[in-house]
């Protein structure tokens, strides 16, 4: 075998393409360090990404899957990764488009959503004083409810927002839509959940 | 109170889109000015802000809810690691030749993995375990010893089997036959029985005394906790007598001479034995 440690610069050009990008990456100082660096990164995100997963997949192994494939990708495309920018970003968007090649997120991505359709929850807390809704935010089982009954779609946005503190124009990205869209469907999530929360407790309280 | 008026006046204001954005901190900083200044004098807008702005937290809490399982991330850093050491080797070798030698060169990594695993799994099992079994029989004793005080009175006082079995029932989910007082061994009486809770699981107390000292005996479902199998058969001076029968688990707890103690375990055992 060649050693393509022992050639010149301009030899490099002579040797198979393979092996000249293999020497190279090889020759970086980044194999082992990339991948502690990688983990540095990841691995406290591994209970943001399951818990998100979960929400996509709503089954454990699936979600536990669905986590390692993105970790297995994202250690394989580390390199590309452009430092100063936004990992949790990137990692959660390798976990979205993971989540799409799965059979649940086929499914998930021909359901059909009606991004402009007319805006039927304009006046969502009529009937309802503010005060009313604060008292039901203290039943964690009618949120959770509430949740789960929410589109996939305003769901998905609105935990990338309020659970994991991801701002607009990296929600825009993992999501991949413009960020106009990301900013609707995070407002008509909050609306359609003040709607579901509303009923559940009757006008009483 | 009338709502149409602050709802129609809010809405006018407010628009829902801006109110999430602008809870969100996503408006630019003129907007986000404009906003704050109609805040100041708008009191239907400040409510709903308030309002979105205690939601938002909510969503956060509730939206953070299912936790990986313990030994998943344990899995995941040896597929990491596997993964790292393999790929120098895919990296170097032509496709064709990566084929043909990768898995070899994987194979002591996914070794290595999967033995750390099994380790780690085995050694924290191992651990788990001696710490249930430490916290069991420190909880037994603990039991014991509040039984000891003074001020300490069984539910049930007799020494009448016919009066302390009857007054379990509907109170545990098992039950369990008192030998008679001729099956006893010598000078072992019954003095009473309460009902408590071990290592999470509802359990039966009866007092006895053998020659004037204290005996404890908590009677529990065998099923429920399949794991514990070993305690210690002395701590801090008092003796553990375990013993098991289909159905039950039976602890008992004493400073009298482990062979007297014994004896009170195996008529207890033997009443369970249909005649």
């Amino acid at each position: 075998m060649v050693n393509a440690q022992c050639l010149p610069v301009y030899a490099l050009a002579l040797l198979p393409r393979n092996l000249r990008l293999a020497e190279a990456l090889r020759t970086m100082p980044s194999a082992t360090t990339l991948s502690a660096d990688f983990e540095q990164l990841a691995l406290p995100l591994f209970a943001s990404l399951y818990n998100h997963a979960f929400w996509l997949t709503r089954n454990q192994a699936e979600a536990e899957d669905l986590v390692q494939e993105t970790f297995t990708k994202a250690l394989r495309a580390f390199d590309t990764f452009e430092s100063g920018t936004n990992f949790k970003a990137w990692i959660f968007r390798i976990l979205r488009n993971t989540f799409l090649t799965t059979r649940a997120g086929i499914g998930a991505s021909r359901t059909v959503f009606l991004e402009d359709h007319p805006d039927t929850f304009d006046t969502a807390t009529v009937g309802a004083t503010p005060e009313d809704i604060l008292i039901r935010l203290d039943n964690q089982a009618a949120l959770h409810t509430a949740l789960e009954q929410l589109q996939p779609q305003l769901r998905e946005a609105l935990l990338l927002c309020d659970v994991e503190g991801i701002k607009y124009k990296d929600i825009a990205l993992i999501l991949d839509v413009p960020i106009g869209t990301v900013m609707s469907r995070i407002s008509r999530a909050r609306r359609t959940l003040r709607q579901i929360l509303l009923p559940q407790f009757g006008e009483s309280l | 109170m009338n709502q149409a008026p602050q709802t129609n006046q809010s809405t006018a204001h407010l628009d829902p889109d801006k109110l999430s954005a602008f809870i969100d901190g996503e408006l630019p900083p003129a907007e986000q000015q404009g906003i704050e200044q109609h805040l100041t004098t708008c009191h239907a807008c400040t409510l709903r802000v308030l309002s979105a702005t205690r939601l938002k937290g909510a969503i956060a809490r509730a939206g953070q809810r299912f936790a990986p399982p313990p030994e998943a991330l344990a899995r995941l850093t040896a597929q990491l690691r596997s993964q790292t050491q393999a790929k120098p080797q895919l990296q170097v070798e032509a496709k064709r030749t990566a084929r043909i030698y990768s898995m070899p060169s994987l194979r002591p990594a996914v070794w290595t993995a999967l033995a750390a695993t099994i380790l780690l799994t085995v050694s924290l099992l191992g651990w788990r375990q001696l710490h249930q079994t430490n916290t069991l029989a420190a909880e037994l004793l603990d039991q014991h010893l509040a039984t000891l005080s003074t001020g300490a009175i069984p539910q049930v006082i007799s020494t009448d089997r016919h009066t302390v079995k009857p007054w379990f029932q509907g109170r545990l989910p098992f039950s369990f036959n008192l030998p008679d007082t001729t099956a006893l061994p010598p000078d072992t009486v019954l003095k009473g029985a309460d009902l408590t809770y071990l290592n999470g699981q509802p359990a039966a107390l009866l007092f006895f005394t053998i020659h004037k000292h204290e005996v404890s005996v908590f009677l529990t479902q065998r099923a429920a906790r399949p794991t514990l199998t070993t305690l210690p058969s002395i701590r801090a001076g008092f003796t553990l007598q375990t013993a098991t029968t289909p159905d039950l688990r039976i602890i008992a707890v004493s400073d009298v001479n482990p062979a007297d103690l014994d004896l009170l375990v195996a008529s207890l055992v033997h009443a369970q034995s249909p005649a």
